[in-house]
């Protein structure tokens, strides 16, 4: 079975905390290399590793990980703030 | 550092051609076409071997990798060495029964040590030599 492009914003977190591949790899448990892999989105990762990821970034796992091209992570905050701010004026 | 896809496949090549070469030249004076001084000529593709296995499996560590217990790996270490073994397994399998076959069709009888030893290395660096051929990268800075 073939399975779908998974899109994620692992590199621009990563490059955000100032962690590198090999501090981030050794946090979550992988090699190096994978955190390489994840950023070039050639490799989908487990539920259980997407998981660990979003705890490392204290981020909700679809916030990391999308099946579609991901926006920039400030237009994703505008707009889930956009949408709070709708359901508190209601 | 990223190392060149072109540069490991041109070392595979060599260094399965140079295993029949040698293969070649053994077996050749073993049926008495060429004299027995010719086997040292086999001291050529045996370098081949060696500087073309360094190349491909010891510098990209992927000889390492691929003899690793699956523990030490991470997932798609894993499903990475899981996919060549199984299509190396099937590679291998037709590999020997070729092999076994013209044994007997040009009447060397059964396998000897040598082509056993050949055998057992084409098991252990196919794993290996799949992932060198089918990755763009393999070794990458941080």
């Amino acid at each position: 079975m073939k399975s779908r492009k998974i899109f994620n914003r692992i590199a621009v977190l990563r490059s955000e905390r100032n962690v590198s591949r090999k501090e981030l790899a050794d946090s979550i448990g992988v090699n190096f290399q994978t955190i390489g892999y994840l950023e070039r989105e050639e490799y989908n990762p487990s539920l259980d590793l997407a998981f660990k990821l979003s705890e490392y970034f204290n981020l909700p796992v679809e916030m990391i990980f999308s099946t579609q091209p991901m926006k920039p992570l400030s237009v994703e905050l505008k707009n889930l703030k956009g949408g709070n701010d709708e359901r508190i004026a209601e | 550092m990223k190392e060149l896809q072109s540069e490991r496949r041109k070392a595979l090549v060599i260094n399965y051609l140079s295993f029949i070469l040698f293969l070649s030249i053994f077996y050749l004076v073993k049926a008495g076409v060429f004299p027995l001084i010719y086997l040292s000529t086999n001291l050529l593709p045996l370098s081949g071997i060696v500087f073309s296995f360094h190349i491909a499996f010891g510098k990209s560590h992927l000889w390492k990798l691929t003899h690793s217990a699956y523990k030490d790996l991470d997932e798609r270490e894993t499903e990475l060495v899981f996919k060549a073994t199984t299509i190396s397994y099937s590679i291998f399998t037709i590999i020997c029964l070729v092999m076994i076959y013209v044994f007997n069709f040009i009447g060397f009888g059964p396998i000897d040590v040598v082509l056993a030893a050949f055998l057992l290395y084409l098991a252990h660096s196919l794993p290996a030599a799949i992932i060198a051929w089918n990755q763009k990268v393999i070794i990458e800075t941080e």
